[in-house]
């Protein structure tokens, strides 16, 4: 029973050969439609590799155009935020503030008019902190991640060296 | 052959056809990328496929202690033209001249150029524009565009090719406030500019941040990083916006009302070193910074707080007195009969008003400035100590302290070919020896901080990359035991008091000295012309401001307790305002509760 199996198998085998040797004799259309279907086949590959690739490079570009415009956009920012400050300050400055309290009927005080009273848990005017004090500093990167820099061959090529280095144990 | 390609099926001929197509379209794309215009086209995108472009930081703010900003920058904008697409240069030159106040004559010229590619591209017509007047000529330019689109009629106005970018100019909200303080910034030179005098030159790098040139690509495929510049860092200074005001308020009138050529009051916080406010005359509005040659005219320096040296006159003896009672030659009692005249190195030296006045103490001593007393005082101390004290004072040394400019005068001692005996006399009591008001500062922080003498300074804390860093205080030395500091400044405090002092503030406490030093004048000293100053501190059990007047030549009055005393008292009572110090019985009390 068991020495019957290869001999069984190799008649299959010479069995389907014929199958479709015959099939094509009787048909020849089928191997134009073999080679038609293999063709579109390569055809839709190709297709799809470059739609990959434009659409990668399409994003990398926008990306990169977006990072410009924001750039603009942030320095243009920062102008006016300075702009805004010098603003503010020239509107709070102390001959102004000064005028201002006089037009109000402010008057300055005089060391003799002056009540002094104990507050708890005041411990008095604290001077300026405009920032936090030193601590983890975080690095910043590139504006585009490399990654989206990165063509289908580099990945391609790169997925491949990454492979044949981990086939070898690197 | 005929036959074989009549043979040929259709679909076969449609196949060679397409073929040949595709080939065609292949060979065509690799000639188009080898051939010479290729080659040009892709020198051309190297050429232009990058921007170089120079990215320089923001320069950093300066804000006193509070907040408050006292330089900063404002957005202005550069006005040039694009020769290429100008279209009537006189609409341009009109415009300019009304708005900005630019000189016709010189913008049509410009605008009139011929474009030349490469080499006559561009022109600056007009710089630092405020947004206002740019907002006017946007709203022309759009006005002029709608009724001659694209400049088309030559005799109707355009404004096309005008352009604007903006940037950033220092500015200097409070105008002249602080401004010796300060420095400036000379922000019409755009590329070359930094900061000259005060903080603005002191901290030049600091403020400046980063000034680089970087290639941007236009191709935004290509950008990986986009060049960038932090801003400067930014300055806390130890400056009260509010005390800086008032003493310059007081400061300027003291110079009107007693005819002063100049003055000086130093306000400063004798525990750590703190100014707190540092005005001086004459001063100038640093936003006009281009008037500094017709203010600080003949060699003026731009803060006499620092840079100018001169003669103290008697306030100094208040450094030969500490330095008497600390290595223990005298005590407050300790008695002297002045005879009005004391020969030290063959020269005999006279008190200010060539009297005699007696027997007295030491507080007696400085209660009327006797030179005779402070004399011999500086004898009994004797040479080597003398100068060992004045060197530990701080005395012929910078103080360093964190502004550009800073001078000082070497101090004679023994050994040196311009010293003589008598130097040790009338260096006692300020003549013959010259410094800073703020030499001067920093050696009274020791007597009214328990002996410890603080380094001077304007920075409180800087910003930079975001975070604040706070400076620390610095002790520069030791001069006097705390004891002997204790005891000066009760001998200064009962003089005051006892000779009814015009520096005294009601309900306050407060130790000090005068100083009336004569002018040296084509080598003889000047009795009409001197330098009136006045220095002390308060409340005196626990010192919070220390006080140095100094008015240069008054003529109103030659002397220090009439003219430089007032303006202590001035200040101080302004001080106590806006430091919110109660009256010492009042404090005293409320420290109880």
């Amino acid at each position: 029973m068991t020495e019957d199996r290869p001999r069984q198998r190799r008649k299959e085998h010479a069995w389907g050969k014929f199958y479709f040797s015959q099939a094509f004799k009787q048909a020849p259309w089928r191997s134009q439609t073999q080679m038609i279907g293999l063709f579109f086949i390569a055809l839709v590959v190709v297709l799809l590799v470059a739609a990959v690739y434009l659409t990668i490079s399409g994003q990398a570009s926008a990306a990169g155009l977006t990072a410009l415009n924001l750039d603009t956009k942030r320095s243009n920012l920062e102008r006016t935020i300075a702009d805004k400050k010098a603003d503010l300050a020239l509107l709070t400055s102390a001959s102004i503030m000064e005028q201002r309290a006089k037009d109000m009927g402010f008057q300055p005080a005089d060391p003799d008019n002056v009540i002094y009273v104990v507050v708890p848990g005041y411990t008095g005017r604290q001077t300026a902190i405009l920032a936090p004090p030193p601590g983890i500093v975080e690095e910043e990167g590139p504006v585009v991640k490399s990654i989206y820099r990165q063509s289908l061959w580099d990945w391609l090529f790169q997925g491949i060296n990454r492979l044949s280095n981990s086939v070898e144990g690197k | 052959m005929i036959d074989w390609f009549r043979s040929l099926p259709r679909m076969k001929w449609l196949a060679i056809i397409f073929t040949l197509f595709a080939v065609a379209i292949g060979v065509q794309m690799i000639r188009v990328q080898t051939s010479a215009s290729a080659k040009n086209l892709n020198q051309w995108a190297e050429n232009y496929g990058y921007e170089l472009r120079t990215i320089q930081s923001e320069r950093g703010y300066i804000y006193d202690r509070w907040g408050h900003l006292l330089a900063g920058n404002k957005e202005v904008y550069e006005v040039g033209v694009e020769l290429q697409y100008v279209a009537n240069p006189i609409t341009i030159a009109t415009t300019l001249a009304s708005i900005t106040g630019a000189d016709y004559n010189t913008v049509f010229t410009a605008a009139s150029q011929a474009y030349v590619a490469g080499s006559s591209v561009y022109v600056t017509v007009a710089d630092f524009v405020d947004v206002d007047k740019i907002n006017q000529i946007e709203a022309l330019k759009e006005q002029y565009e709608e009724s001659n689109p694209y400049g088309e009629d030559p005799d109707k106005p355009s404004l096309r090719g005008l352009v604007w970018s903006a940037h950033l100019q220092r500015i200097y909200p409070e105008n002249s406030l602080a401004a010796n303080v300060l420095g400036f910034y000379p922000y019409l030179d755009r590329e070359n500019g930094r900061g000259f005098f005060g903080v603005e030159e002191e901290y030049n790098d600091l403020l400046a941040g980063e000034k680089k040139q970087g290639l941007i690509p236009l191709d935004p495929y290509q950008m990986e990083t986009i060049p960038t510049a932090p801003a400067g860092a930014s300055l806390i200074l130890t400056i009260d916006r509010d005390i800086q005001r008032s003493t310059e308020s007081i400061l300027d009138a003291a110079v009107k009302s007693t005819g002063a050529d100049n003055g000086t009051i130093i306000v400063m916080d004798p525990k750590t070193g703190e100014i707190l406010a540092m005005a001086s005359t004459p001063r100038m509005d640093p936003n006009k910074y281009w008037e500094y040659s017709d203010i600080f005219k003949s060699g003026i320096p731009y803060n006499k707080a620092i840079s100018q040296v001169y003669e103290p006159g008697s306030v100094f003896k208040i450094l030969t007195m500490a330095g008497a009672i600390d290595a223990g030659v005298v005590k407050p009692e300790t008695g002297f009969t002045d005879s009005g005249a004391i020969e030290v190195g063959g020269v005999t030296i006279y008190n200010w008003d060539r009297g005699a006045w007696g027997p007295q103490t030491m507080v007696g001593c400085l209660q009327h400035s006797l030179n005779v007393c402070l004399s011999w005082v500086a004898t009994q101390l004797g040479t080597e100590k003398f100068y060992q004290y004045l060197d530990a004072f701080g005395i012929g040394h910078r103080t360093n302290i964190d502004l550009a400019g800073e001078e000082v005068f070497p101090l004679s001692e023994p050994g040196d070919p311009m010293w003589y005996q008598v130097n040790l006399a009338t260096n006692s009591f300020g003549q013959g020896v010259a410094v800073t008001p703020i030499q001067m500062v920093m050696a009274a922080s020791s007597l009214a901080n328990d002996g410890k003498m603080v380094s001077p300074h304007v920075l409180k804390a800087y910003i930079q990359n975001g975070q604040q860093y706070n400076t620390a205080i610095q002790v520069v030395g030791n001069p006097i035991s705390a004891e002997t500091a204790h005891t000066i400044t009760k001998m200064l405090e009962t003089s005051l008091q006892q000779e009814s002092s015009d520096a005294l503030v009601e309900g306050y406490s407060v130790a000090g000295k005068t100083g009336t030093a004569e002018i040296a004048v084509n080598g003889q000293y000047s009795s009409n012309q001197t330098n009136a100053s006045f220095v002390g501190w308060g409340p005196t059990d626990d010192p919070q401001f220390l006080v140095y007047v100094w008015l240069e030549k008054p003529s109103s009055s030659i002397w220090g307790s009439v003219v430089a005393a007032p303006v202590f008292r001035d200040v101080v009572k302004q001080l106590v305002v806006l430091m919110n110090i109660p009256p010492d019985a009042e404090r005293l009390s409320l420290k109880g509760q």
